[in-house]
C-alpha cells in the first residue's frame, strides 16, 4: 500500500495507522476483513483527513456492515484515537497496548465472554458488554448430554421434514394464467384447436412461496429437562429450511437465527451458554411476545408463516399481556402452533394461567416431550 | 478520477487523490439541501464515498426516515437517471433483469415462415434486442451517456437466491444473456440498496457495500426538515408538531412514527387551518402519526395532547 501518499496529508492518518485501526476494530468484534481495510484506505484517500469528523464517518461507512457494527464503531474510534481532535503521537503507543491486550482472543467470542479472570480486560470494551448482563445472571449449562445416536436421529427427522415439505410444494405448483415462465408444453397443447397457432400462451405460475417458520423456544427453569434437546432440534430445522427465524426466551427475547446459521452445532451451543437470555431462569411469555411483536413483527407474513411456540405455559407475568400479544401474532400468521412438553404427561390439563389464556388463539396444540411427538409436528408444516 | 471508467481499481483511486476533497462532502450537504433533503454530515460523507469509491451503499433504518429518498435525491444531484427495482419475495430474474417477448417472437416466426432466410438468420433475428424486454437491472448497465443511480429498494424482502445473483452483478457489472452474449456496463451505476432489516442480509453482499444507518433525527434536524419541506408552516406550529412526534417516539409503540409521519401530520394541520397543536388537533390528526388501534389507544392514554400543547405553549 502506498502509505507515503496518504501520510503526506496528515501524520496521524498514514496508511499504517489506518490498517492498525482496522485490526483493532476487528479485535473489538467489528466484522472487518482485508476487503474492508482496503476500502477504508480508499476512503481515507478520498476524504479530507484534516476533518476528523469526515474521517470518522468515512471509516464508519466502510468498516461497518450492520447496525451492531455501527453501534460498536464509535467506541472503537474513541478508544483508538482518544477524541475527535487531532490525534497526538502518543496515541500510537497506547494503541499498541490496546492491541496487545486483546491479543490471543477470538474476536467473535469477545462480544460474549468478557472473561472475569483476565485482569486487563477490565479496562477494555468487552467488560461493558458482559456487565450489562450481570443482573440477568445466567446459569451456564453443559449441553453435551445427548448421545451421538440421538443426534443422528434428529438429523433424519429434519431431513424427513424437508423432503415432505418440498414434495408438498411441488404438488402445489399449478398452471395458471398469471405471469411466469411460458409453459411450452401446454401452450402447444392449447394451440391444437387453432390449427397449431400458439396464440394463447400458458404460463407456469410463480413458485408458491416457501413456508416461513418462526419458532420461539422457552428456556426457563421449568423447561430445562426439555430445552437443551429442543435447541438441538431447532438447529436441525434451521439447517434445512430456507426461512427459519429462531428465538429463545425466558424473561427476555434473544434472536439466535444468525448464530445458528453461521456456526456449527457445538460452537452454537457453546455461544448460547454465554447469551444473557437467562437459562433456567423465570418466564415471561407475554413480555417476550410483546418484545417479538415490537421488533420482529415484520418477519411474519400472514399468508405463509407458521409460528411455533415451544413452552410449558408457566408464565410469571400478567396473563392479559400474553393473550393480547398472542392475538396480535395470530392475526399475522397462517397458523399458530403451540408445542407443550407437559402435554405428554398423562394427567396434564392446560389450566395454568398462561396456558388457558393462550388457548383461544392457538390453532394446533400438541405435545413435544420426545422424538415421536416432534415427528408429529411434521404433519402441520 | 474518471466517473466513466468501467472498472475502477483500488490502486487507481489511491494514485488519483482528488484535490480539496473536503469540499466534496460540503457540496453534497448543500446540494442535497437545495433539493429539499436535509442531511447530516455522516450520511453526506457516505454518499460522497459512493461517488468516489464507486461502491454500492446499503442504507438501513426504520421506516419513514428517507432511505429511498437518498437515491432519488442523489440522482437529481448528479443530474442522472434513477432506475428503481422494488424487491419483493419471489422476485426473479425475469422481472428483475430481462425477459424475452415471447408473443412477438412467435409472431416473427410466423411472418418469416415464407421468407428464404436460413434458420440461423431467423434465430439471430428473434433473439435480438428488438425482442428483449429490459428490466431494471439490465437497464442500469445499459446506460449510454452517464452512470445512472440504481435503487434496489427493500432488498431484505427478496430471497437469498436473488441476493446471490445481485452479488454477482455488483462485482462485475455485467449480465450474461445465453442467447445473446454478455452485456458489459459502459457506465457503472451508482448503487443504493435499502433494507428494513426484516432479515439479515448475506455477509458477502454486506461486505461489498458501504453501510449507513439512518436513525431518528434530532429535534433540530427534524425542525429543519419540516421547515424545508413545508415552507408555509408557522414556526410555533412546526415546533409543537416536532416536539409532539418526538415524544410519541418515546412511547412504547409498535410502529413509531418516522419523519414521513411528522410531515404528514404537519401538512394535515396546515390543511385544517390549525394554528397550534391542542388536544383536539392531535385527535384529528392521530391517523397521520399512528397506524394501529393499539398505538392510538396508547397515545390517547398518555394525555400527550395536554402536556405537549401546554409545555410547548409555555416554551414559546
Amino acid at each position: 500500500m502506498n502509505s507515503a501518499m496518504i501520510r503526506a496529508k496528515g501524520q496521524w492518518t498514514d496508511a499504517e495507522t489506518i490498517v492498525e485501526f482496522c485490526r483493532y476494530a476487528r479485535e473489538q468484534g467489528l466484522s472487518t476483513s482485508v476487503q474492508e481495510t482496503l476500502a477504508a484506505l480508499e476512503a481515507t484517500a478520498a476524504l479530507d483527513v484534516n476533518n476528523s469528523e469526515d474521517l470518522k464517518f468515512g471509516l464508519r461507512s466502510t468498516l461497518c456492515s450492520s447496525k451492531d457494527d455501527w453501534d460498536l464503531f464509535d467506541e472503537c474510534f474513541q478508544t483508538f484515537w482518544g477524541g475527535a481532535s487531532a490525534f497526538p503521537s502518543r496515541i500510537r503507543n497506547s494503541r499498541k497496548e490496546l492491541t496487545s491486550r486483546a491479543k490471543g482472543r477470538n474476536p467473535r467470542s469477545l462480544m460474549a465472554t468478557g472473561s472475569g479472570d483476565d485482569v486487563s480486560s477490565e479496562q477494555d470494551g468487552s467488560q461493558a458488554v458482559a456487565g450489562a448482563s450481570t443482573h440477568d445472571r445466567l446459569t451456564k449449562a453443559d449441553f453435551s448430554t445427548l448421545s451421538q445416536g440421538d443426534l443422528a436421529m434428529l438429523e433424519q427427522i429434519s431431513l424427513r421434514l424437508f423432503k415432505q415439505m418440498s414434495r408438498r410444494l411441488a404438488r402445489r405448483r399449478r398452471i395458471g394464467t398469471a405471469r411466469g415462465q411460458v409453459d411450452l408444453r401446454r401452450t402447444i397443447r392449447r394451440s391444437i384447436p387453432r390449427g397449431g397457432e400458439p396464440i394463447n400462451l400458458r404460463y407456469r405460475e410463480r413458485k408458491p412461496r416457501p413456508h416461513r417458520l418462526v419458532t420461539l423456544l422457552d428456556i426457563s427453569g421449568s423447561m430445562s429437562p426439555y430445552s437443551l434437546f429442543l435447541v438441538k432440534f431447532l438447529y436441525a430445522l434451521q439447517k434445512h429450511f430456507r426461512h427459519v427465524d429462531t428465538f429463545l426466551f425466558s424473561t427476555a427475547l434473544v434472536e439466535i437465527t444468525n448464530l445458528f446459521r453461521t456456526q456449527r452445532l457445538q460452537d452454537a451451543l457453546q455461544a448460547l451458554s454465554q447469551k444473557p437470555a437467562g437459562w433456567s431462569g423465570g418466564t415471561s411469555i407475554g413480555g417476550s411476545l410483546r418484545e417479538f411483536n415490537q421488533f420482529h413483527r415484520r418477519k411474519l407474513r400472514s399468508s405463509d408463516t407458521l409460528f411455533v411456540i415451544l413452552s410449558d405455559g408457566w408464565d410469571t407475568g400478567e396473563t392479559g399481556v400474553l393473550a393480547t400479544e398472542l392475538g396480535t401474532v395470530k392475526r399475522r400468521v397462517r397458523r399458530l402452533i403451540w408445542l407443550n412438553p407437559l402435554l405428554g404427561l398423562k394427567d396434564y390439563q392446560p389450566l395454568t394461567g398462561g396456558m388457558s389464556a393462550a388457548l383461544p388463539h392457538i390453532d394446533i396444540f400438541a405435545p413435544a416431550h420426545n422424538l415421536e411427538s416432534l415427528l408429529a409436528l411434521e404433519k402441520h408444516l | 478520477m474518471s466517473r466513466d471508467g468501467v472498472e475502477v481499481t483500488n490502486m487507481g483511486i489511491l494514485q488519483d487523490l482528488p484535490s480539496g476533497a473536503g469540499h466534496g462532502v460540503d457540496a453534497i450537504v448543500s446540494g442535497f439541501e437545495r433539493l429539499g433533503y436535509v442531511t447530516d454530515r455522516s450520511l453526506a460523507t457516505a454518499v460522497y464515498l459512493v461517488t468516489k469509491l464507486r461502491k454500492p451503499i446499503l442504507v438501513e433504518g426504520h421506516a419513514g426516515l428517507g432511505k429511498t429518498e437518498v437515491a432519488k435525491v442523489l440522482a437529481s444531484f448528479l443530474n442522472t437517471r434513477l432506475i428503481r427495482l422494488q424487491c419483493y419475495e419471489g422476485l426473479d430474474v425475469s422481472s428483475a433483469v430481462y425477459e424475452w417477448n415471447y408473443q412477438k417472437q412467435l409472431l416473427a416466426i410466423k411472418i418469416e415462415e415464407g421468407s428464404d432466410s436460413t434458420v440461423e438468420e431467423k434465430e439471430r433475428h428473434i433473439f435480438s434486442r428488438e425482442f428483449l424486454l429490459e428490466r431494471p437491472l439490465l437497464q442500469s448497465i445499459q446506460a449510454e451517456d452517464a452512470s445512472p443511480v440504481l435503487l434496489i429498494d427493500e432488498i431484505d424482502r427478496a430471497d437469498e437466491a436473488f441476493e446471490a445473483f445481485l452479488l454477482e452483478l455488483l462485482s462485475d457489472y455485467q449480465i450474461t444473456i445465453p442467447e445473446m452474449g454478455t452485456v458489459h456496463a459502459k457506465h457503472v451505476p451508482y448503487v443504493v440498496l435499502t433494507s428494513n432489516r426484516s432479515r439479515e442480509l448475506g455477509d458477502a453482499l454486506k461486505r461489498r457495500c458501504l453501510y449507513q444507518w439512518i436513525d431518528y433525527p434530532s429535534l433540530e434536524k427534524e425542525m429543519k426538515i419540516v421547515r424545508t419541506r413545508l415552507l408555509g408552516i408557522e414556526e410555533k406550529l412546526a415546533r409543537q408538531v416536532v416536539g409532539y412526534v418526538q415524544a410519541v417516539r418515546g412511547l412504547d409503540l409498535s410502529k413509531p412514527p418516522g419523519v414521513a409521519e411528522t410531515l404528514d401530520c404537519a401538512e394535515a394541520l396546515v390543511a385544517l387551518g390549525k394554528l397550534q397543536l391542542d388536544e383536539e388537533a392531535i385527535e384529528e390528526t392521530l391517523g397521520c402519526i399512528s397506524k394501529s388501534v393499539d398505538d392510538n389507544a396508547k397515545i390517547r392514554s398518555t394525555g400527550l395532547g395536554k402536556t405537549v400543547g401546554q409545555s410547548m405553549g409555555e416554551a414559546l
